[in-house]
Formats: C-alpha cells, sequence, structure tokens
C-alpha cells in the first residue's frame, strides 16, 4: 500500500453522474471483498440529500469531511469543472486525489496542481484510471478480475496497456503490491520519481513494472532516481512525430520523447526493456532470479 | 492547434508587443493597396502549415518595382507539397540583433518554462545542443499572474531591459490563450525599437471551445470525422488497420505490429465502454481507407460489453477480414455471436497481430 489502504475513507466528486455512480459501485464491491471502507461519502453541487449505492451525497467537500473520516477522493466531474474539484479537496483536506476526468485544459490542470502542493496533498492524475493495492484498496475504475496480491509494483501512464500488463503478471503468478495510473496528460501530478519514492518505502514491494510512452522523459527522470529493480516497456515505438497518439500527452515533439531513445537511455541505465507487454513477466522473474 | 503566422502576430500585437507592418493577401492583386505603406523593401511569406519554411522556398524578399510579380510567382509554388493560399507582406526590419524568447508548458516541473537566449534566430534545439550555456531558464509560479522583476532580471541579462516588458506580454498571451507554445523567433532590436520579427502559438486542443475555435485544423479529414464520433484516431501508411480502446493499448498494438514485420495503417481508440454503433462506426472508418487489407480489433477492460462489440463488428459488415481480441464482460456471449458470424477470435494480442500481419503479406 503506497497511498491508502482498507482503512482508507474514499469521496467520490461527481457521485450523481453516470460514470461516477457505476464506479461506486465497483468500489463499494471490492471494499465488501476485501473488509475496506470503501466509497463513504459523494459530492455533487446541489444534489445533497440523495444517496447513490447506499453512500449519502454532499453538496461540497467540507460538510462531508465534517461527517465522515475522509483521506482520500476520486474525481469524475466534467473536464470544465475538474480542476475546481482538484482545489476544492486540496482545500478542505484530502490527502491523495485520483482525477479521472480526461481533456482538462493544461492550464486548469498547472494552476490545480500548483495549489494542491501548497495544500500539500498528492494528485494521482488526470486522465487516469486510479490504483489498486489487491487486497487493500481500489480507487479508480480498474477491473478489479485481473489482479492478484504479490511484490511488485506498477506505475504506467495507461489505463488499458496496464490492465493488459497486470494480466499477463497475474496469469504468470506474479502478484502485484500496487498498480497505478499516473495519467496520459503532458502535465500529471504524480510523475513516476514520486511514486517510486513511495514505493521504495513499502516494504512489500520488491520490484516495479514501469510502463511509459511517447513524449517528455519522466521514465527516464523515474528510473534514474531509484534502486529498485525496474522492468520498463514503452509504447509508441511506430508512433510518427507530431502527432497526438490518443492521450495528449503521447506526442513526440521537437524531436524529443520518441520511443527509440528513451529506451536507449532506459537500457544505459541498465534498465531491462521489453520489446513487447508479453515479454514482461519472464523479465520481472530474472530479475529476481526465479524466485517470485 | 496551431496557429499559423499572421494569427499569432495578430494575438502578440494586442498583448502590446510590436510587431512588423504586415497585410495578408489571398492573391497577387490584393498587393496594390498595400504597396505604399509597405515601402521600398519588403517580405512575402507564404502561411502554409509546415516548418523549415524558409528552406522550401516559402519566403521571398521583394521590393516596389517587382513585389506583384514576386507575390505572384509565390501564389505558384508548392511549398513542401502544400499550395500557397495566403500570404503575409511585410515590411523589412532593419535589425540590429536576434534574440530567442519561448514559454513552454514543463512536464518536469509541472509548471510554465521561459526561455531566453541573445543567440537568436537560429534553430534553438541547435543552440541547446551546442551552446546550453547561452540559454536562460526560468521556472513561473501558474497561480501568478505575471513574471516577478528579479526573474525578469535573470532572464534579461545584459539584453536591453524592454525585453523584460516583453516577456510579461507574451506570459499573459500564454495564460489568456490556453497556450502550449508561445514562442517569438526571432525578436529583433532595430533603430525604431523592438519588435517580433516571428511569433508562433500552439493552443491546447482541449481549449479550444473556450478559445472561440470551431473546428481543428491540424486534422486531416477522416482524422475529423473520427472526432466527430469522439475517437482518437491517427492515420499511417500501412496496410493493417487498429481499433484498440484505451491509448497505450492502442500504440502498443501498433508497436507489436511492427515486431511482427507488418506495418499499420492507422491508431483508432474507441476509449472506454465501446457500445455496438460506436463500435460499427469505428470498424466502418477504418475500413474506409483504401490501403487496410485487415483489421485488428483489441479490446480489454472491465466494462467494455463484448456482445455490443460482437454486434457492432457484424453490423459495420465491411469487406476486409476483421480480426478480434476481445476480453471483458459477457465474453462468452460475444465470442458465440463473432464465430456464428465466421469472425476469428484470438485470446491474446501477440496471437490476433500475428494472424493479421499472416493475411495482410
Amino acid at each position: 500500500m503506497i497511498y491508502g489502504d482498507r482503512n482508507s475513507g474514499i469521496l467520490v466528486q461527481g457521485a450523481t453522474g453516470k460514470q461516477g455512480e457505476f464506479h461506486i459501485g465497483l468500489m463499494n464491491n471490492y471494499a465488501r471483498q476485501v473488509g475496506g471502507r470503501g466509497v463513504v461519502a459523494g459530492v455533487t453541487p446541489g444534489k445533497g440529500g440523495r444517496e447513490v449505492h447506499g453512500v449519502p451525497v454532499y453538496n461540497t467537500v467540507k460538510e462531508a469531511m465534517r461527517d465522515y473520516d475522509i483521506s482520500a477522493s476520486v474525481i469524475f466531474v466534467p473536464a470544465a469543472a475538474a480542476a475546481d474539484a482538484i482545489m476544492e479537496e486540496a482545500n478542505a483536506g484530502i490527502e491523495t486525489i485520483v482525477a479521472i476526468t480526461e481533456h482538462i485544459p493544461v492550464h486548469d490542470t498547472m494552476k490545480a496542481i500548483a495549489y494542491a502542493k501548497m495544500e500539500g496533498c498528492a494528485v494521482i492524475g488526470p486522465n487516469c484510471p486510479g490504483l489498486l493495492s489487491p487486497g487493500e484498496v481500489k480507487m479508480g475504475i480498474m477491473p478489479a478480475g485481473l489482479f492478484s496480491g504479490g511484490n511488485v509494483g506498477v506505475i504506467s501512464r495507461s489505463g488499458t496497456l496496464t490492465y493488459e500488463v497486470v494480466d499477463e503478471l497475474t496469469r504468470a503468478g506474479i502478484g502485484q503490491s500496487t498498480v497505478i495510473g499516473i495519467g496520459g496528460d503532458p502535465i500529471i501530478g504524480l510523475t513516476f520519481v514520486d511514486v517510486l519514492r513511495r514505493f521504495e518505502k513499502d516494504p512489500q514491494t520488491k520490484a516495479v513494472v514501469l510502463i511509459g510512452e511517447v513524449g517528455g522523459n519522466l521514465e527516464e527522470e523515474g528510473a534514474k532516481s531509484t534502486d529498485l529493480p525496474i522492468v520498463s516497456y514503452i509504447a509508441g515505438i511506430s508512433a510518427p512525430p507530431d502527432k497526438r497518439m490518443g492521450h495528449a500527452g503521447a506526442i513526440v515533439e521537437g524531436g524529443e520523447g520518441d520511443a527509440r531513445s528513451k529506451i536507449a537511455r532506459l537500457k544505459k541505465m541498465g534498465v531491462p526493456v521489453a520489446s513487447r507487454p508479453s515479454e514482461i513477466p519472464e523479465m520481472v522473474r530474472d530479475l529476481f532470479h526465479g524466485q517470485c | 492547434m496551431k496557429l499559423r503566422e499572421y494569427e499569432a502576430k495578430m494575438v502578440v500585437k494586442e498583448a502590446g508587443i510590436p510587431v512588423p507592418a504586415g497585410f495578408l493577401i489571398k492573391s497577387a492583386d490584393e498587393l496594390t493597396p498595400h504597396l505604399g505603406a509597405l515601402g521600398d523593401a519588403f517580405v512575402l511569406k507564404a502561411q502554409v502549415d509546415v516548418g523549415g519554411r524558409g528552406k522550401s522556398g516559402g519566403i521571398l524578399m521583394a521590393g516596389k518595382a517587382d513585389g506583384i510579380k514576386m507575390a505572384k510567382e509565390l501564389f505558384g509554388r508548392q511549398i513542401k507539397g502544400l499550395p500557397v493560399k495566403e500570404i503575409l507582406a511585410e515590411q523589412r526590419l532593419d535589425i540590429q540583433h536576434e534574440y530567442y524568447l519561448s514559454i513552454t508548458v514543463d512536464r518536469s516541473n509541472k509548471q510554465p518554462l521561459i526561455l531566453f537566449t541573445e543567440a537568436g534566430g537560429v534553430d534553438i534545439e541547435i543552440t541547446a545542443k551546442e551552446h546550453p550555456e547561452a540559454i536562460r531558464k526560468v521556472i513561473a509560479n501558474p497561480l501568478m499572474r505575471e513574471i516577478p522583476q528579479f526573474m525578469l532580471r535573470e532572464l534579461v541579462g545584459t539584453a536591453p531591459k524592454e525585453i523584460g516588458s516583453i516577456i510579461n506580454k507574451l506570459y499573459r498571451v500564454f495564460l489568456e490563450k490556453d497556450a502550449l507554445l508561445a514562442e517569438i523567433n526571432p525578436l529583433v532590436t532595430t533603430p525604431r525599437g523592438i519588435f517580433a520579427a516571428d511569433a508562433k502559438l500552439i493552443i491546447d486542443d482541449n481549449a479550444l471551445g473556450r478559445q472561440g475555435f470551431t473546428v481543428n485544423r491540424d486534422l486531416t479529414d477522416r482524422e475529423r470525422e473520427a472526432e466527430k464520433h469522439g475517437f482518437s484516431y491517427v492515420e499511417l501508411n500501412g496496410t493493417i488497420g487498429v481499433i484498440g480502446n484505451g491509448a497505450g493499448l492502442t500504440m502498443s498494438t501498433l508497436d507489436l505490429i511492427e515486431f511482427y514485420g507488418g506495418k499499420a495503417a492507422n491508431f483508432l481508440d474507441v476509449g472506454g465502454g465501446a457500445e455496438s454503433e460506436r463500435v460499427m462506426q469505428a470498424v466502418r472508418l477504418v475500413g474506409s481507407v483504401p490501403s487496410v487489407k485487415v483489421i485488428v480489433v483489441n479490446l480489454l477492460g472491465g466494462i467494455t460489453k463484448c456482445d455490443e462489440v460482437a454486434k457492432g463488428i457484424i453490423s459495420a459488415d465491411i469487406p476486409q477480414k476483421v480480426i478480434v481480441r476481445l476480453a471483458g464482460t459477457n465474453e462468452a456471449e460475444g465470442r458465440a455471436m463473432l464465430s456464428a458470424k465466421g469472425y476469428e477470435m484470438l485470446d491474446t494480442m501477440d496471437q490476433v497481430v500475428r494472424k493479421a500481419v499472416e493475411v495482410a503479406i
């Protein structure tokens, strides 16, 4: 567990929307399975007093926090209001914020993250699937059925590609400590460096799979910052320059952030890089010399 | 979306940064009424969306006597394959020194990054490699509306002080226009003062609506069609169509095609929770690309309903072979529907891609 456990009380903003409602149900199913608290309150301005899957809905985050002990939140509100939701939660004193919302303008994200930093809170995302620590807690939209508990941490800029890798790991008998999607936008709250620092302090995590993609150099910065054994995979080796590959942040710009040079830099640091997702389990096993 | 030079210059001019006197013309004849104002020597700049415009013949020097003739010449040219439909005719500046100024979004610091160098006019990437010490950098706090004076002094150094106020004006443009890049290269000193000789602005695609743009011009026709349906779509030049859910998984599918020796025709991310109607539109869109011989559908995720996906693939009814990898809810129903219609379904992404490469070659 690196950003919460079964005792974490979770708040959902955008609780009465289609996505919010659907995922409150799934998160609380998971919480029931593992004996966790799960989502204890929801917030949608103007919809206070309702209930979603038995979870009370409030008009503001502060009101919800008066009634419940809440340490984390998951945001499903539409892009135009999402930065405001992040700031409201940071202001109310929530420690960990998971922003699922896609298409938030970059300038809104920059301001919200700068503000959250002043308030001392961690923002995961935006444009991310959240995190899951098997057997402990699920904050976000990851499909829990693919996961299994173990000693390997996974950090990724992607959603479904993460599920693909987790599925491969689980099938190979390699369990996960925490799997976290940090988001596909150019500006995101927690980066590989921040999450790796948490993994280093987590006694359960013995190795990390770092899943990156074209754009920027956050993967290399992360790999350079840690002594934890890492296996990496970088998507986008066939991505043409100056085209956004689905994620706002997945773009090779000014000749920088292309997959080949990323892979070369990672390999130079001694990080094994898989050439396709199905190679990852074997490479992780090699890190443990077969003892996993 | 990248603004054209004349649009970017209009924006910086409104913000109080001087730009050379200039006129946008759509034919050579439209130049005539401006010849007086342009003076003896001026520049004709093709407004085309390509990099390296100058080196590809997109910029011509002209004068009063040969202006019309040169404009006709430029309108007749193709710049990197693109026709010239608009020309910016601009007064020539008596340049004393060239500087470089840019503001970008810095991913590592999660804040605006301002770069200034006294060695302007040239390619900043070359300067960054050869003389990194010549580039001055500051990181601004996005919660502040202005760059503090001490940061401006750090940036400007021994260059003219007035550049400090130009940096702040460009910073305001950067914030107010939702820019991912605001660049003036070169920023020039002349006997008549400081001017932005060129300007570049890239507006965040996710802010185009609130910035008053209705279409994203950077997209091709098929990309625009895809955008209407809410797909992320990029056209490539291979023979294997690709449909996936999620940007990372779809990109990874393209890479795997390359790994097995094939070539992808496109990238199409249908997004989460794909319903039959959307899947049908996606399959038809990819099937409409003439070079596509076979389509790989690679969908994975808890909330994707496989029966919906199967319905969409079947109702798209395209002539090309569609090979499917599906994992999610109602998987058995989806499989049964597809195999009843003779579609091939495989279990892993390696299998599905390998099969598609075999078919395409």
